[in-house]
C-alpha cells in the first residue's frame, strides 16, 4: 500500500501513533535527532530520562503498571549499550516494550563510526525479537511487527535499529492493515484431551495447590484464578512475578513461595498431590538447586504460553501451552466444587502470624519490616508498589498485602539493582490517579538517583522510601551465612539523601526515631509533589 | 542422560542476523554446535540449516522448542544421528 511520501523519520512517528502510544521514553543523540524532530511534532507526550538505562526501566514500569506496550526512543553507540540492562530487565520479566535506536548510515555500518554499535548483535540475548531497518519503505512495516511481536505470546522486548539515512529518507509506504509473520505464532490453546486430564486430576485430588505466576497477570487471569480456585477449594502460592495475581487477604492465599517465600506456601507444595501451575517457569528461586525434588509427591500441571518453558527446569506430569485466562473458561464447567477442610486446616496450622518475629525496634533502631508495615497503613494497601532489588524488595513482596494485579512491580528474573527510582517514574506517568510508594534500599537508589530530577520536573507525587542501613544487605546477609562473617565491599557510604533530594528539588526527610516513623510516612503519601524519605534502619536485620 | 548427537533441520528466514542468533541461542546456553550447514532454498527467501548437536534427549528437545518461538524460525525438526 502507498500513502503521501513523507521522511523514514515521520513515517516511524505516524506508525507510533498507530498503534497508540500515549507516552514515548528516551534520550536524544546525533544518530536519531531526524526522529526526534518529529517526535516535536507528535501528538502524544515525550518523556525525557536523564540515562537511558533510567529510561528503559521508566518505560518498563509504565508497561507493568499499565498492561500496555512501552515505547523507548534513544540513540545510536553508547545510548543503545546503556538500555542493555533495563532490556535484559523486560526480557526475563516479558515486559511488552519496543525500543527505537538511532544507527549510524548503512554505508557507515562497520566502519567503527563514531557512535557505532552492533545493535542487534548487542540485544540479541536481552530482547524478544530485533531488526535492522536497511530501508525508509520497511519503517512502518517494521513498527507493526514490532508492536505485534513485543505483545503476542510471552511478551517482552523488541529492538529497532534505524539508521540514520532511513531516517531521512522519502518513502510512499503505508502502515500495514493486518501483520503477518510466517514463521511467528504466538496463539495457543488447550487440546481437549488436555483440558479433560486437568479437570481429572483437580477433581480427584486430596491436597492440592495452585501456583500462579507473572503469566497470570500478562493473561488478565486473576479473576478466573480466584473463581477456580474458590470452586474447588485450593489454596494458592504466588511467585515474586506472581505477586497480586491473588488477593493475599484471600484464607485460600498462601503467599510467596520458594527461597524467600512462606514456610507455609513451601510446606503446601511440599505436601501437594496435585500442583496447578499456571503462568510461572520454574525459576530456581522457586524450586530451590534440585527442580526434581520440587512437589515431588504432586502430579504437576503446568499450564504456559510459552511452550519452552514447559519440561524446562521441572519435568511435569501434564504440560499445556495456552493462555492461563482462555484455559480457565475453558475448564471451568468440568471443575465439581470441592472444599478440601482437612487439607487446608492442615496448612492453616502451619502459617505462622504475621507478626512474629516482628519488632518495631532492635535496640532503638528502625527495623525495616516496620517501615513496610507503616506504608501499607498509611495508604490502607492500595498503594502501587515499585521497589528496587535486595532486602527491601522482599521485606515489600512479604509483608506488604497485595491484592490486585499490577500493583507490585519489581525486577524478578534480571534482580537489576537501579530498577526502582525510574520504574516507579513510569508507574506514576501510567498510572497518574494511583499512589505510588517505590521501596529502595540505600544501594540501588545510588544507581539511578539521576531520575529523581524526572520525578521533580514532572512533578509526580511518587513517594520514594530508602532503606538505609549503610550496607549492601542481602549481598551482606550472604556473606554472614556463607562467607563466615568476612563482610568485603558490602559496607556502603551513602550521600546525604535529604540534601541529595533537595538538589533535584525533590522534599526530603530522614526518620531514625521510631516514634516518628508513621507520621513521617503519612504525610510521604499524602504529599503532590514528589518526597523522600530516608529511614534508618537496622543492618542486621535479615530478609 | 546419554549424550548423543543430534541432527536439527531448520528452516528460517533468509535474512542477515538470523544465522548468528540461531548459532547464539544454542552457544549461548553452553552447547557445542558440531556440525553447521546453512545455503538457501529453491524459495530465495528461505534457508535451509542443518545443525549438529550434541546432548541429551532432554536438552536438544528444548533447543528445539526455543528455536520454535523465534520470530525468524519457520520449521524445525530433528532426528538422532
Amino acid at each position: 500500500m502507498k500513502t503521501k511520501q513523507r521522511t523514514g523519520a515521520r513515517a516511524l512517528v505516524e506508525a507510533l501513533e498507530r498503534v497508540g502510544a500515549d507516552i514515548v521514553f528516551g534520550y536524544p543523540g546525533g544518530n536519531v535527532v531526524d526522529v526526534f524532530d518529529e517526535l516535536s511534532r507528535a501528538p502524544f507526550r515525550f518523556v525525557l530520562g536523564r540515562h537511558e538505562q533510567g529510561c528503559v526501566h521508566m518505560a518498563d514500569g509504565y508497561a507493568r503498571a499499565s498492561g500496555r506496550p512501552a515505547v523507548v526512543v534513544v540513540t545510536s553507540g553508547p545510548g543503545l549499550t546503556n538500555t542493555i540492562t533495563g532490556l535484559g530487565a523486560a526480557n526475563m520479566d516479558g515486559v511488552p516494550m519496543v525500543l527505537v535506536c538511532g544507527q549510524v548510515p548503512l554505508d557507515q555500518i562497520g566502519t567503527d563510526a563514531f557512535q557505532e554499535a552492533d545493535t542487534t548483535g548487542l540485544t540479541r540475548a536481552v530482547s524478544k525479537h530485533n531488526f535492522l531497518v536497511h530501508s525508509a519503505d520497511e519503517i512502518p512495516e517494521t513498527v507493526a511487527q514490532a508492536f505485534y511481536i513485543a505483545t503476542h505470546g510471552k511478551p517482552g522486548p523488541v529492538v529497532i535499529d534505524v539508521p540514520r539515512d532511513c531516517q531521512q529518507a522519502l518513502t510512499s509506504a503505508a502502515y500495514p492493515e493486518r501483520v503477518f509473520l510466517r514463521a511467528y505464532h504466538p496463539e495457543v490453546s488447550a487440546t481437549a484431551a488436555e483440558v479433560a486430564r486437568l479437570a481429572k486430576l483437580v477433581n480427584g485430588a486430596k491436597r492440592p495447590v495452585i501456583l500462579a505466576g507473572g503469566g497470570v497477570i500478562a493473561s488478565g487471569a486473576s479473576e478466573d484464578v480466584a473463581a477456580f480456585a474458590h470452586k474447588a477449594g485450593i489454596p494458592v502460592a504466588t511467585t515474586l512475578m506472581g505477586i497480586g495475581s491473588f488477593d493475599e487477604t484471600d484464607p485460600l492465599a498462601l503467599g510467596l513461595v520458594g527461597l524467600h517465600g512462606e514456610f507455609a506456601a513451601n510446606a503446601a507444595i511440599a505436601e501437594a498431590d496435585v500442583l496447578v501451575a499456571l503462568g510461572v517457569r520454574f525459576n530456581d528461586r522457586v524450586t530451590g538447586r534440585s527442580p526434581a525434588k520440587f512437589a515431588r509427591r504432586a502430579k504437576i500441571v503446568h499450564v504456559d504460553c510459552d511452550p519452552a518453558s514447559i519440561n524446562k527446569n521441572v519435568t511435569v506430569d501434564l504440560g499445556i501451552t495456552a493462555d492461563v485466562k482462555e484455559l480457565l473458561m475453558t475448564v471451568d464447567s468440568r471443575i465439581r466444587p470441592a472444599a478440601h477442610p482437612d487439607w487446608i486446616a492442615s496448612i492453616n496450622a502451619r502459617r505462622r502470624p504475621r507478626t512474629e518475629g516482628l519488632r518495631p525496634l532492635h535496640r532503638g533502631v528502625i527495623m525495616p519490616q516496620t517501615v513496610v508495615e507503616s506504608v501499607y497503613g498509611a495508604t490502607d494497601g492500595r498503594a502501587i508498589v515499585v521497589t528496587d532489588v535486595g532486602q527491601h524488595q522482599l521485606w515489600a513482596a512479604k509483608r506488604f498485602r497485595h491484592t490486585c494485579p499490577r500493583h507490585f512491580i519489581t525486577s524478578g528474573g534480571m534482580g537489576a539493582m537501579g530498577f526502582g527510582i525510574p520504574a516507579a517514574i513510569g508507574a506514576a506517568l501510567a498510572k497518574p490517579a494511583a499512589k505510588v510508594v517505590a521501596f529502595l534500599g540505600d544501594g540501588g537508589a545510588q544507581m539511578t538517583a539521576e531520575e529523581l530530577m524526572v520525578a521533580s520536573e514532572l512533578k509526580l507525587p511518587v513517594t520514594f522510601i530508602v532503606f538505609s542501613n549503610g550496607s549492601l544487605g542481602l549481598v551482606r546477609q550472604m556473606q554472614r551465612h556463607q562467607c563466615g562473617g568476612n563482610y568485603f565491599a558490602t559496607d556502603l557510604r551513602s550521600p546525604d539523601f535529604v540534601k541529595l533530594a533537595a538538589a533535584y528539588g525533590v522534599r526530603g526527610v530522614r526518620v531514625a526515631d521510631g516514634a516518628k516513623l508513621d507520621a513521617a510516612i503519612a504525610r510521604a503519601v499524602r504529599s503532590k509533589s514528589p518526597t523522600l524519605v530516608e529511614v534508618v534502619v537496622d543492618r542486621e536485620a535479615e530478609a | 542422560m546419554k549424550e548423543e548427537i543430534h541432527r536439527l533441520n531448520c528452516y528460517v528466514e533468509n535474512k542477515p542476523g538470523v544465522l548468528a542468533r540461531i548459532v547464539g541461542l544454542i552457544s549461548g546456553r553452553g552447547y557445542n554446535i558440531q556440525t553447521l550447514n546453512v545455503g538457501p532454498t529453491e524459495d530465495g527467501t528461505v534457508s535451509r540449516m542443518r545443525i549438529d548437536v550434541l546432548g541429551s534427549a532432554r536438552v536438544v528437545q528444548q533447543i528445539i522448542l526455543q528455536l520454535r518461538n523465534q520470530v525468524s524460525v519457520i520449521e524445525v525438526t530433528s532426528r538422532r544421528l
